[in-house]
């Protein structure tokens, strides 16, 4: 999933000034599953809002709706209508989402009130960890099923660094090595002999990707 | 996975009363919801609320795997007392045409007497005593269930415009070939009072009595002598009640004799022990032979018997040789079992086994129109037995006359006892004891033993119920993150094919995860989140325009005992109920900021007394995350607070 959270108010705030009939559209994907940008968090950003505009004697107006996936322009769609009236949808979607977004409405700002994080999975309640970095050429077949472009802080393909100390990487102290869990995984699955084997370079990534399926 | 059923208190009610329903309300002290709900269904709530069998608590889930079943009886009586008195609207004049004859006014022919007037037609009742009611005025002694307490329940019956008949006699003063010329249709529930004596010599002696004949005497306002040593037989709730009658008349030594066990016993063991307090004596697997006396009775003579349980059932008795004794007597009352009197109905029986004949489960005889219900039918069952015949009855007769097909009720799915692992998990509370007279207090006389609950205690003995298939519903809005299965303190949600997924039979309905599920697609049967939303709408718009900027919003739990938390002084105070505030989210602690709002304050519970496991704890972090975003927000944080008395 992707992992985003919500921008500091203060942030937002400063983004949506000027504009005084806003709607907060959240999406009912990853951003939900990361509690950051689902029908709870809308309703949560809306009275927020509101109540500072109240403090500042506004009376400016906020409606709330939530799409089953802003990164796809036939959700999208379904709102376009309604849109019109707005000066501004603060979109509570991944970067994807908000753009996405901003792409079908076309005439209407579409600003964004979280910042996307990164590719992960859940870590305990309210937890998530970096898990992928969409490198496009996924290695984990020889690394034990742990990514090391996006776990280890260097990015390093062949091996660790040297820099770990009780397993911990030398540049976050509370994040595992991922080059000692990787060894660690090996040793399990009796693959050890994988670490001899050295990783091809990889090809440049060239952005923006497509993707198009054949007929 | 169970997501829909019924819990098991209403499955095993013959009327399917919403236990749950009316228990909850008693929880959050709305009286008259509570009394509208149980009079959807029970015409006589104050009379179940003293003597009912109470099939709801032997089956109760919160008894059956926590620590002791809700109370739910006591509750019933204290709603029906406490909640003001609603006359029922009826139709000003029957809509239908058709009149209808209900031959005996116990808690059968009434019930169905009230139900058919809510349907709209026209109903007499014909009652062979001179006051309504059947046993239920004629029977069961006032420390049990007080005459006034039945008559205010029978006046409301008759304010739907019922005809009431007494001192009417059924073969004496009217035949039931009367009836069908007069009427289009006629309810037979003239009971089973028909005392069966046992087969022994000395019977007709005198000073040996029926308990029917001997309670109705009671009921009058008779108060006779029954001597010092008094035996009743017999081992159901009649022979319970003629004992300490006795007792209250003055008898010194009353003893029951019963031919099987104590467990075998038909009385509530309720019954047994309050007996028994009162000085009640039982002698078990006991039966008598014969009564000696010259024209009155002195002596009882009995024999011990045993029970042979290789039969089938409850087994088969059999004297034990030689055991033969005598008890010294000045009385004898027979409490050995009762059935209708058939003779002014005896085209209906049938000529071999003596049994009504009746065509299904509508109480249909084989005479045009004329249906028989209650204890007339079953032989002597419960009040509340009496009620389900009387409503089936009253269902069947419009049916009838308006030729309707039966409705095929399929069965209900009852909801699964309680997993062993969540029960574990539910903080202990246990029942509160039904205040009662003292012992030497009421066994000098006839005042009603059972004092009922306060409204403290009432509310505390409701809070205890489980809310069994209340609990959280989740939605197709899921968006699968599981962060219900991760904050649930009874461990119930589970990770499904589809979605998440939340067991209902398992659910304790706290709340906790529809206040954390980020696609608010979880809610609760307690109270869904849209009435929450709603009521939080209505009072904070009230107080914006009474108190603007100026009031203090106090969340309360419908289950804290104690309702009062401090409050700022000066400020208008509004309050807003729910069923546990775990089930908050962050929004609710913020809506009233936006509407203006001075404070806000939650009564939290402490950790210890809260009902739900983990719930105070739950309330703590959604006050902190909320006041986060007010301090992001530049205002005060210290403005939303949990108050604690």
């Amino acid at each position: 999933m992707i992992v985003a959270e919500a921008k500091p108010l203060a942030e937002i705030q400063g983004m949506i000034q000027g504009y005084r009939k806003i709607l907060i559209a959240g999406c009912g994907t990853c951003v939900t599953v990361c509690l950051s940008g689902g029908a709870q968090q809308v309703e949560i950003l809306a009275a927020s809002l509101r109540t500072a505009w109240k403090q500042q004697g506004l009376a400016w107006e906020i409606n709330e709706e939530t799409q089953l996936r802003q990164c796809d322009p036939m959700f999208v769609q379904q709102i376009r209508d309604r849109t019109g009236e707005y000066d501004a949808v603060l979109s509570m979607a991944c970067g994807a989402g908000v753009q996405t977004m901003a792409e079908t409405l076309g005439d209407i700002p579409v600003l964004p009130a979280l910042d996307t994080l990164f590719f992960g999975g859940a870590d305990g309640q309210g937890g998530f960890v970096e898990l992928c970095a969409a490198c496009g050429q996924c290695i984990l077949s020889r690394t034990g099923g742990v990514c090391p472009v996006a776990r280890c802080a260097k990015g390093l393909t062949d091996g660790p660094c040297g820099g770990a100390q009780a397993g911990k990487c030398e540049v976050a102290k509370d994040t595992p090595c991922a080059w000692q869990l990787i060894y660690v995984r090996l040793l399990r699955l009796g693959q050890l002999h994988l670490l001899k084997e050295s990783t091809p370079p990889k090809a440049r990534r060239v952005h923006p990707a497509r993707l198009v399926r054949e007929g | 996975m169970i997501v829909n059923a019924v819990p098991p208190c209403q499955a095993a009610c013959p009327i399917q009363m919403d236990v749950q329903g009316y228990v909850a309300a008693i929880s959050r002290g709305d009286l008259q919801e509570a009394d509208r709900i149980i009079r959807r269904t029970n015409p006589f709530p104050s009379v179940c609320g003293r003597i009912c069998t109470r099939e709801c608590e032997f089956v109760c889930r919160r008894g059956q795997k926590v620590d002791e079943p809700v109370a739910i009886r006591v509750l019933k009586r204290f709603a029906a007392d406490r909640a003001e008195s609603v006359v029922p609207c009826g139709p000003e004049k029957p809509y239908y045409e058709e009149r209808i004859a209900v031959v005996g006014s116990g808690p059968a022919g009434l019930t169905a007497a009230h139900d058919l007037a809510l349907l709209g037609y026209g109903v007499t009742v014909f009652e062979a005593e001179d006051e309504l009611g059947g046993m239920m005025t004629r029977g069961i002694p006032g420390y049990r269930l007080p005459l006034e307490v039945v008559r205010k329940e029978i006046e409301r019956i008759l304010s739907l415009g019922v005809e009431a008949r007494t001192s009417q006699v059924l073969g004496r003063d009217f035949t039931l070939h009367d009836l069908r010329e007069e009427y289009q249709a006629v309810f037979l529930a003239m009971g089973s009072e028909k005392s069966f004596c046992p087969d022994c010599r000395g019977v007709d002696l005198s000073g040996v009595l029926t308990a029917v004949d001997f309670l109705k005497d009671i009921s009058r306002g008779e108060r006779p002598d029954p001597g010092e040593k008094v035996v009743v037989i017999g081992g159901g709730h009649t022979a319970i009640d003629v004992a300490r009658t006795c007792l209250r008349l003055g008898a010194g030594e009353v003893s029951v004799v019963y031919r099987r066990t104590i467990d075998e016993m038909p009385a509530g063991m309720d019954q047994v022990e309050e007996a028994q307090e009162e000085g009640v004596a039982f002698r078990f697997v006991t039966a008598p032979v014969e009564f000696l006396g010259v024209k009155t009775v002195e002596k009882m003579r009995c024999v011990k018997m045993k029970v042979d349980k290789s039969c089938k059932g409850k087994g088969s008795l059999v004297c034990v040789e030689g055991s033969e004794f005598d008890i010294k007597v000045d009385s004898i009352i027979l409490a050995t079992g009762y059935g209708p009197r058939t003779e002014p109905v005896q085209e209906l029986f049938d000529s071999l086994d003596g049994k009504v004949e009746i065509k299904d489960g509508s109480g249909a005889t084989n005479m045009a129109g004329v249906f028989v219900g209650g204890d007339f039918l079953s032989g002597p069952t419960s009040v509340v037995q009496a009620i389900a015949s009387g409503r089936t009855g009253a269902d069947s007769i419009h049916r009838y006359l308006r030729s309707l097909a039966p409705v095929d009720t399929p069965e209900p799915v009852v909801l699964d006892d309680l997993d062993d692992q969540v029960a574990a998990l539910v903080p202990r509370a246990q029942r509160r004891k039904i205040p009662a007279l003292p012992v030497e207090e009421r066994i000098k006389n006839f005042e009603e033993v059972e004092l009922g609950y306060t409204l403290e205690e009432a509310r505390a003995e409701a809070g205890r119920c489980l809310n069994c298939s209340a609990g959280a519903v989740v939605s197709y809005e899921c968006a699968s993150c599981l962060n219900c299965v991760l904050v649930c303190p009874y461990e119930v949600p589970r990770p499904g094919a589809e979605r998440a997924e939340i067991d209902i039979s398992q659910c304790q309905a706290c709340g906790i995860c529809a206040g954390q599920c980020p696609a608010a697609a979880i809610d609760l049967g307690l109270d869904p989140r849209e009435k929450h939303r709603e009521i939080l709408r209505e009072v904070l718009d009230r107080a914006g325009r009474e108190a603007p900027g100026a009031f203090v919003l106090q969340f309360m739990c419908d289950f804290r005992q104690s309702r009062v938390p401090p409050s700022e002084s000066g400020k208008a105070v509004y309050q807003v109920f729910r069923p546990g505030l775990g089930r908050m989210d962050v929004y609710e602690l913020l809506a009233p900021f936006q509407a203006g709002a001075a404070a806000v304050q939650v009564a939290a519970c402490r950790d210890q007394d809260c009902k739900f496991k983990d719930c105070a704890g739950w309330v703590r972090k959604n006050v902190k995350r909320a006041a986060r975003v007010m301090d992001d927000l530049g205002l005060d944080p210290g403005q939303l607070s949990i108050v604690q008395e």
